[in-house]
């Protein structure tokens, strides 16, 4: 068995997975109105850290989180042989080095937490934290390593804001997941951390299982999601087939729900077409902004949180359907006892990645 | 056994496939390399010419092993062929042209903007074969042989059946791209280490 936990998020609802949890469950969000951010001078929506400046961001985020998942596992696995840490990013350190955007994280996080190992750096998009749990898995499913600790994390950058605006991709409110209204993504940074391990025993607290899945290219275009979803609905099939569950055991899904037209159109007939249309469903974008390679992470830490606390969240920003095909989207926080949820992510490049967490 | 069945290397001044030389840099001429080699092999895909430099280089050396091997990847199911590319400086060159845009350009670009994440080459090479299958781009310190073989373990075990790996570095000042395809085979020359290593380098196979 594969197991997950020992999760953190840092992002402005807080510095942990709790104080995040926290903020959630009372429907806070981390996006507020940036004065004079944009391209032209224009006020944006953005989910930043405050007091995250300067230089070196992202090296402290990483920092900040691993320190954090430090203390919730056995004392031994930071510097163990038998253990390594995969970054999953899109661009990482670009704002200190553009030629060099990953290794002085790499090196820096190498040399003061001990590790036996360089840490590997998978940067595939908005799906990049979503596929390096799965490596994970795989990676400690074939004993490749006994612990991998997975570190997703993107800052919030000019680059990347005047890159969506070029796109017309920023939304001029907070962004709207599954909406009618919707019209953007709204701009995150944060980082996500956990603990995917072939030993239960180096938890402090349980962890949960992980039921590693796939990813599967939509082979239709670089920079617009297809619209068949078939990438999205390969990718899914092949991770509940992977495990032999069927849709009648998902409780819940972590949908990626970026806020754009047609991203949460084609996340819809894919859903649609996979006979999960009726399952509890969210987008987190709502709460946390759009962190990009960090999303995935984040995303799953949250659904374990929500496993552990017995708690569907509302998906903030959706108010009515904006889907030619029908949602169950979540309206209101409701108790429930969640044993087995989905979280897909997909992105640029034409990226889908799902996995599952389960229950013990 | 898993074996090298076909691979392609793009230096600064040349292009092998298979370890043959197919194309040379015309120093005199006012293309980039990569636009001389689209011209000089009479490829014909127009999407080619708003590609940045790695998807550049990935469409390239892949037509190039397709070319030289027909048939290649008829055997396989259309989610059957892993995509797993790594280099080291992510997309810094696109990046660089990017920020220019917006830096001194006047406007940032949106055309260059899509072309500022690394793994967008494996969506192009998938797009233009229709290849829904895994994808993986890392970013590592160098040409690391034991990544390609670590995740080729895990993907060949879990539904992918071949392989297309490749290294995918292109700065202003060098040009090390090296792809190559791993499948079953009976016997070929063994995808290990030293093989590895030894195609990335020198763009010919030693003797068996």
């Amino acid at each position: 068995m594969i197991y997950i936990g020992a999760e953190v998020i840092v992002s402005p609802l807080g510095d942990n997975a709790e104080d995040n949890w926290q903020a959630l469950s009372e429907n806070r969000s981390g996006i507020a109105l940036a004065p004079a951010v944009g391209f032209n001078n224009e006020d944006i929506y953005l989910s930043r850290i405050a007091g995250l400046n300067g230089p070196l961001r992202f090296q402290q985020l990483v920092i900040k989180a691993l320190a954090s998942l430090n203390e919730r596992i056995d004392a031994s696995i930071l510097a163990s042989d038998r253990t390594i840490v995969l970054i999953s990013s899109t661009k990482g350190a670009l704002d200190d080095n553009l030629h060099d955007q990953f290794s002085e994280t790499c090196t820096a996080v190498m040399q003061q937490f001990g590790l036996a190992h360089l840490p590997m750096v998978i940067s595939n998009a908005c799906i990049s934290g979503v596929l390096a749990l799965n490596v994970a898995g795989n990676m400690v499913e074939a004993g490749q390593y006994e612990h991998v600790i997975v570190i997703g994390c993107d800052v919030a950058s000019d680059f990347v804001l005047y890159g969506f605006q070029s796109l017309f991709a920023v939304s001029d409110k907070p962004c709207a997941p599954f909406d009618a209204a919707r019209n953007g993504i709204t701009l995150g940074e944060g980082c996500g951390a956990a603990l995917v391990s072939a030993t239960k025993s180096v938890f402090k607290n349980a962890p949960l299982q992980l039921l590693t899945g796939t990813s599967a290219n939509d082979a239709n275009h670089i920079s617009g999601p297809s619209r068949t979803g078939e990438g999205l609905v390969r990718s899914v099939s092949r991770t509940m087939q992977k495990h032999g569950i069927g849709a009648e055991e998902i409780d819940f899904i972590s949908a990626h729900g970026t806020g754009t037209v047609f991203n949460d159109e084609m996340e819809a007939i894919a859903f649609n077409r996979l006979s999960l249309a009726e399952k509890p469903l969210n987008s987190l974008k709502g709460y946390f902004g759009h962190t990009l390679g960090a999303a995935g992470v984040i995303e799953t830490a949250v659904c374990m949180q929500m496993m552990r606390n017995g708690m569907l969240i509302k998906s903030i920003g959706y108010r009515d359907a904006g889907t030619s095909q029908p949602l169950n989207i979540i309206l209101e926080n409701k108790p429930e006892k969640l044993r087995t949820i989905l979280k897909t992510a997909s992105g640029f490049g034409g990226g889908n990645a799902s996995l599952m967490i389960r229950e013990l | 056994m898993k074996v090298i069945t076909a691979y392609c290397n793009l230096r600064a001044d040349e292009c092998l496939v298979n370890g043959e030389v197919v194309a040379r840099r015309d120093a005199g001429s006012e293309d980039s390399w990569f636009k001389q080699i689209y011209r000089q092999q009479e490829l014909a895909y127009p999407k080619f010419y708003k590609m940045d430099v790695l998807s550049q280089a990935g469409y390239l050396a892949s037509e190039f092993i397709k070319r030289a091997n027909p048939g290649i990847f008829e055997g396989y199911a259309d989610d059957e062929i892993a995509l797993v590319f790594a280099n080291a400086s992510s997309s810094a060159e696109t990046d660089r042209r990017f920020m220019q845009s917006y830096q001194t350009g006047g406007s940032p670009s949106p055309s260059l903007f899509v072309y500022t994440l690394p793994n967008i080459v494996l969506g192009e090479i998938a797009i233009l074969n229709k290849w829904y299958g895994e994808n993986m781009f890392a970013v590592l310190p160098k040409f690391t042989p034991g990544f390609y073989l670590d995740y080729s373990e895990i993907l060949l075990a879990s539904g992918s059946r071949a392989l297309l790996g490749g290294w995918l570095e292109v700065t202003a000042g060098s040009t090390y791209v090296f792809l190559f395809l791993v499948e079953q085979r009976e016997s070929g020359t063994e995808f290990n280490n030293e093989n590895l290593l030894h195609l990335s380098q020198t763009g010919s196979v030693a003797a068996y």
